[in-house]
């Protein structure tokens, strides 16, 4: 049994803290005896090193932490030209000592109503978007990328309650993904849907989403799917993503084992249909955690395709640094197993400054306004957290 | 062994678990290709990529060292590489196909593959191959149903083989006998 309280104590403590989504409720992760703060130079060393750790099959034998969007690229080869930065670190693990389960939903009452700032800047108005998506449309027409996703960030000077703020996120806005850590000088709150890698033994698999539909009343699954498999732009999103995911599999699975074990279904949340695919496959034998993780981040659906003339387009444009956004967050056991989603639908609160990064897909037949407008639709649901 | 020239796709892996079905593959990049493993190689593959022909001289040089001398096949990118090695000019065209599924169809009598057939195959491609084309030996053996854009190249007496289609998408409907039967061709 879990007191009566027990978040507000917690909370109140100042301790580190994670929460990660679980099959019906949530894990807590606390009592971090070691914090790994990742450079360009022990990431290789930290991700190989972690499963070599002797584990005695306890619960809390992982490492549990997030990779930023800049030190997935460089892993890979792609590198970053100058940028405006938050010097947030670029990634950061934590081992926990102790892991306790929720089973249902979280029952916290902040004790003190911290006043959050409501107004946010955009770090792109509708011109300079409109500008920056006729540029990349010349592109797809030129064939350097196939559909490419345009990054447009909120942001404001704020204090929060990290704790509060993802209660009541995943009160609104639940996801299979949902994660929150609180550190003493940083906060991530996020309701991501993606699952980007679940490794369990030699099996992995990845369940991208490309398409997502609002809810209305006169909508329900079957309609909904329909919506999707009409609607041609969707489709064809949808297929180039699967077809990379199969591809970013087949780079450390064996060949003739990676399946699509669910096409193109729907997924009903709470306010939202997302449009999914469930890919997986048989590691080949001798592929580390780097492999792995070299192989699938960053994730492709958040970047566009092909991914790495797509990730050099995006650097090249973008002039402030992502941070977390469309990096991963998740765990490393010490037997090798994993869960990582991608960060997206998050809030970075670093030194009082809160960041929301949203993307939406360019492809060929997409419509600028209509995009940076669905930008706004998905910041929203997190600017809606501050009052 | 076949070895893949990968230009850097989001693909490629999915070619070589294709040719995977049917011999040893070898796969490097573009530019770090082993001269140990082309020389060995009883098969060269063009992968498909980004950009366009003119990008990848590197590529172009492998061809016309080895037509003739090994099977050559090209896919998407890689087929237009050819063709663009064989003074095909290779064109933006205003309808643009990225993750499309559309049916061709064998146009000539001459194919490995039967005359007349629809199949449906996935397409990546905002370029085309810009008509008339005319190369010794090259003959076109399939075309969009719809819009008679060129979709298969084959020479046939020097082995050159190409699809501007995916054969290795999930879009593509037996893209695996296709392979098969250009492998044994």
């Amino acid at each position: 049994m879990i007191k009566k309280n027990y978040l507000e104590d917690l909370n109140n403590t100042n301790k580190p803290f994670i929460i990660y989504k679980s099959g019906k409720g949530f894990d807590l992760y606390k009592d971090f005896s070691q914090k790994i703060i990742l450079t360009n130079q022990n990431i290789e060393k930290f991700i190989n090193k972690s499963i070599k750790l002797k584990s005695k099959n306890k619960e809390t034998d992982l490492f549990i932490g997030f990779f930023g969007y800049e030190i997935l690229n460089n892993l890979i080869g792609v590198k970053i030209k100058k940028q405006k930065v938050l010097k947030f670190p670029k990634g950061i693990f934590y081992k926990p000592e102790t892991k306790i389960k929720f089973s249902k939903e979280l029952n916290y009452k902040p004790l003190k109503i911290i006043k959050s700032n409501k107004v946010f800047k955009i770090n792109l108005n509708n011109r300079s978007y409109e500008k920056i998506f006729n540029k990349f449309k010349k592109r797809i027409k030129a064939g350097e990328t196939y559909q490419i996703k345009i990054c447009t960030k909120y942001k404001n000077s704020s204090q929060i309650d990290a704790l509060d703020f993802f209660c009541r996120l995943v009160k609104s806005n639940m996801a299979p993904e949902a994660f929150m850590i609180k550190d003493r000088n940083y906060s991530i709150i996020s309701c991501s849907p993606e699952n980007l890698i679940t490794k369990k033994g030699n099996f992995i698999t990845t369940k991208p989403i490309a398409g997502t539909l609002k809810k209305s009343k006169n909508f329900n699954k079957q309609k909904a799917l329909a919506f999707f498999k009409k609607n041609i732009k969707e489709t064809k999103e949808h297929n180039m993503i699967v077809d990379m995911e199969r591809s970013d599999l087949s780079k450390i699975c064996k060949p003739g084992t990676v399946k699509i074990l669910k096409k193109k279904t729907v997924e009903e949340y709470k306010d939202l249909y997302h449009y999914v695919s469930l890919i997986g496959g048989k590691l080949k034998d001798k592929v580390s955690s780097l492999d792995i993780v070299k192989a699938m981040m960053p994730g492709g659906s958040v970047i566009g395709c092909p991914k790495i003339s797509t990730l050099n387009l995006l650097n090249n444009q973008e002039k402030e640094n992502r941070n977390i956004y469309t990096g991963s967050f998740g765990y490393i056991k010490f037997n090798g197993d994993m869960r990582f989603n991608i960060i997206i639908r998050s809030i970075l609160n670093y030194q009082n400054q809160s960041e929301i990064s949203v993307a939406s897909g360019v492809v060929i037949d997409s419509n600028a306004k209509h995009e940076f407008n669905e930008n706004y639709i998905k910041a929203k649901a997190l600017m809606d957290l501050y009052k | 062994m076949i070895y893949i020239i990968d230009h850097n796709d989001s693909f490629t892996q999915n070619v070589v678990h294709q040719f995977s079905n049917f011999d040893d593959v070898q796969c490097d990049n573009y530019n770090k290709i082993d001269q140990k493993k082309l020389t060995k190689a009883d098969v060269i593959v063009f992968s498909p990529g980004p950009g366009s022909p003119k990008n990848y001289t590197i590529t172009s040089s492998i061809y016309k060292k080895y037509k003739g001398k090994k099977k050559i096949i090209g896919i998407c990118l890689g087929f237009q590489q050819i063709l663009y090695c064989e003074k095909g000019k290779i064109v933006e065209q205003k309808k643009i196909y990225h993750g499309y599924q559309s049916q061709i169809k064998v146009t000539s009598n001459n194919s490995l593959f039967k005359k007349n057939r629809n199949f449906n195959v996935g397409r990546y491609h905002s370029l085309k191959l810009k008509e008339p084309f005319a190369a010794k030996n090259f003959e076109i053996t399939m075309r969009c149903a719809i819009s008679n854009v060129a979709m298969a190249i084959e020479n046939n007496k020097e082995k050159v083989y190409g699809f501007q289609f995916h054969p290795e998408s999930f879009l593509t409907e037996n893209g695996n006998l296709l392979i098969k039967k250009i492998l044994s061709a």
